[in-house]
């Protein structure tokens, strides 16, 4: 103690909690996490995050900070570190000036799987247990590489646009594109077979589960724009294939 | 034969999510585990059950109960092991499917298919909360037992 005014811990504690949102944590544990933080210290702290906001304030003497949040893609790793820091902070074994400095580290951490492991990792979603007995083996096994292709677009566009959604419909005309035209090509038996199961690593499934709890837990507005968030990514996947369809059609004929 | 397959592949599109939403490394091989049984589950609850809703329910309570062991095992919060695990059976190629006939102008099966993925994820949502009340009560003393045995 000693070492930090509230207004460092109100900062910290808002960092805190925009690296778990951005991240893919859930409100309920994003404010968990920032409260017990507050309590480890003496310093009464009150957090309300939603999706695209984090509001910590400190009882004490009314400071108040609220921090911006842009819900990105899920970097689970970074949640548990945190929880790992956090967890450290409130066994007395990181002092507030560690805890501060670990925290900073992580929010700028790129490691990530190496890309190969990615696209392998891409690749076997794309083999979805739903259909292993409906489409045929060669089909599962053409989504396997159809699915890479489509996540790599995906991300190639995720880098170099701001644009939101753009990149998931980009990965959606990709994958509908290559079956399309695998199924012209008389490789694959049913091109929509393969669409399916390829578009497993992008399609919001997750994302409208994670909405659904949040509703049950109570988290009202999180829920709601977690769930409009995955209609308009469901809505641009299923425009995106739509419009390779199309264009393969206009191509190849047929 | 389904459920030695469903199990092998269950696994694998766990680990390659857990892959996708960079997950540690520690945590990878458990909520492969998870999934592999949970998908198992599904299979074996749609063959007394044709709705949607039982076996998803079923699954997320078992992703839940289990989720929730590693979770104090591995020492990781549980979203980890739910969001992976989750892959296999979450809605998305219904929800895709819909908003295709959306685009396509076909309203009627669109909705039918938006209700549909809002049935499922409401069920697997259900399952979670379930599993997480009996969590609740079966976990502390294991937790506490853990603790007492690293203290001694």
């Amino acid at each position: 103690m000693g070492d930090f005014d509230e207004k460092d811990v109100v900062t910290l504690c808002g960092q805190i909690g925009r690296v778990l949102l951005e991240n893919g944590a859930e409100t309920s544990r994003v404010e968990g996490t920032v409260e017990y933080i507050g309590r480890t210290v003496n310093i009464p702290i009150v957090c309300h995050a939603t999706m695209t906001a984090v509001f910590v304030n400190s009882e004490k003497s009314a400071t108040t900070r609220i921090f911006k949040v842009r819900v990105g893609d899920f970097n689970l790793q970074k949640v548990d570190k945190i929880n790992t820091l956090s967890r450290q902070f409130s066994n007395h074994e990181l002092s507030f000036a560690e805890l501060k400095e670990a925290v900073l580290e992580v929010e700028y951490d790129t490691s990530d799987f190496t890309w190969w492991q990615k696209w392998l990792g891409a690749g076997l979603v794309s083999v979805a247990p739903m259909l292993l007995f409906k489409a045929t083996w060669f089909d599962l096994f053409l989504s396997f590489f159809v699915g890479i292709f489509g996540f790599i677009a995906a991300q190639f566009v995720g880098h170099h646009s701001k644009i939101p959604y753009i990149s998931v419909a980009i990965g959606g005309v990709t994958i509908s594109l290559l079956a399309h035209v695998l199924m012209n090509l008389g490789v694959a038996s049913d091109a929509n077979n393969i669409i399916i199961s390829a578009l497993m690593p992008l399609v919001p499934g997750v994302a409208m589960t994670n909405s659904l709890r949040e509703i049950i837990e109570k988290n009202t507005i999180s829920g709601l724009v977690r769930a409009t968030d995955a209609i308009m990514a469901g809505i641009s996947i299923g425009s995106g294939v739509v419009i390779g369809q199309i264009l393969v059609k206009m191509i190849m004929g047929g | 034969m389904q459920i030695t397959l469903g199990f092998v592949f269950g696994f694998l599109s766990s680990i390659g999510f857990g892959i996708v939403t960079n997950n540690p490394k520690r945590t990878l091989i458990p909520a492969g585990w998870i999934g592999a049984i949970a998908w198992v589950v599904y299979i074996i609850a749609g063959w007394y059950n044709h709705g949607v809703i039982v076996p998803n329910l079923l699954a997320a309570i078992v992703i839940g109960i289990l989720g929730n062991l590693s979770a104090i095992l591995v020492k990781a919060p549980v979203n980890i092991f739910y969001v992976p695990c989750l892959v296999s059976l979450v809605p998305g190629a219904i929800i895709y499917d819909s908003m295709k006939n959306f685009t396509l102008g076909y309203d009627k099966m669109a909705a039918h298919g938006l209700v549909k993925a809002l049935t499922i994820g409401m069920s697997l949502a259900i399952g979670f909360v379930i599993a997480e009340a009996i969590s609740n009560k079966i976990y502390p003393p294991l937790k506490k037992y853990l603790h007492n045995r690293k203290n001694v």
